[in-house]
């Protein structure tokens, strides 16, 4: 039997994020079968309460939310079994090179493989990955992520800096193994810092346009 | 502003979440403070390689294919 055209449409608009919801299940099961049957079941339950999705408003979020809920409800059991992250202190990654005349995002983060970032990306608690998701791949604000996460905007920022703080200390940790840095915190990259000292002067740095 | 504010401040400068005012003062002391104009590039770059680096996968055609076939 055709199905409706209220519903086609639905569908149609829902499918136009999807590649949203299949990079966030990506990541959060880490494992594209896994990832695939989370999104297929929250695409089935998002057509099941159309009803209560208010025309208008942000679909994706709407999506992104039915999404990690059956997220945490299937693949994880217990929000419980989350680790939290402390608080240790502000840019690890950045303290640890700058005092060794490296320049910590040329030195460091230019060099990292994207497949170190994703890993790094992975290892952080479910609670703090779906907030670097949301907000630093998919660019939610922090209104909208609050929203989808169904949390006060302080605990999207609070998780979100602890996410940002411990994404240092594993790159970091990449850095070393993958010999960026050594481990006594001494950059490895002094030949390539010296062609960049001769280069030529490139003016004054300018405080970007938000 | 002194550093102490704006380092409270740059995860909301780097996401855009500042209101007018308070993007115009933090930007009056990135220009006279090259530590702080040094921790925001370097957030504002760890940032974009997060983005980068996971923005990449998109759904399998088949994948998409076989829902469009099950939701339509």
């Amino acid at each position: 039997m055709a199905e409706s055209p209220v519903r086609t449409a639905f569908a149609e608009e829902a499918l136009t994020h999807l590649d949203t919801l299949y990079r966030g299940a990506l990541r959060l099961t880490r494992d594209p079968d896994q990832a695939q049957d989370l999104v297929q079941e929250a695409y089935l339950r998002a057509l099941r309460y159309q009803h209560s999705y208010q025309q208008g408003t942000n679909m994706k979020a709407w999506l992104f939310a039915i999404m990690r809920n059956l997220f945490w409800d299937r693949f994880k059991g217990s929000r419980k079994e989350d680790v939290s992250l402390d608080d240790s202190g502000d840019f690890a990654l950045y303290d640890k090179l700058k005092d060794d005349g490296a320049k910590p995002e040329e030195d460091v983060l230019d060099k990292l493989a994207a497949s170190e970032v994703v890993g790094a990306v992975e290892k952080l608690p479910p609670l703090h990955r779906e907030v670097v998701l949301l907000v630093d791949v998919e660019g939610f604000s922090y209104k909208d992520a609050a929203q989808t996460l169904g949390v006060p905007i302080g605990t999207v920022m609070s998780r979100l800096h602890r996410a940002r703080q411990q994404l240092q200390k594993s790159l970091y940790d990449y850095a070393v193994e993958s010999g960026i840095v050594r481990s006594d915190g001494m950059k490895n990259v002094g030949s390539q810092r010296n062609r960049a000292e001769g280069s030529d002067f490139v003016g004054p740095r300018q405080v970007p346009q938000q | 502003m002194n550093c102490k504010d704006c380092s409270e401040k740059l995860d909301r400068y780097v996401d855009r979440e500042l209101n007018d005012t308070e993007v115009l003062e933090l930007q009056l002391h990135l220009e006279g403070c090259p530590d702080c104009m040094d921790h925001y590039e370097f957030q504002d770059h760890l940032k974009r390689l997060v983005k980068h680096s996971c923005d990449c996968d998109t759904a399998p055609a088949a994948f998409r294919e076989k829902l469009r076939q099950i939701l339509t």
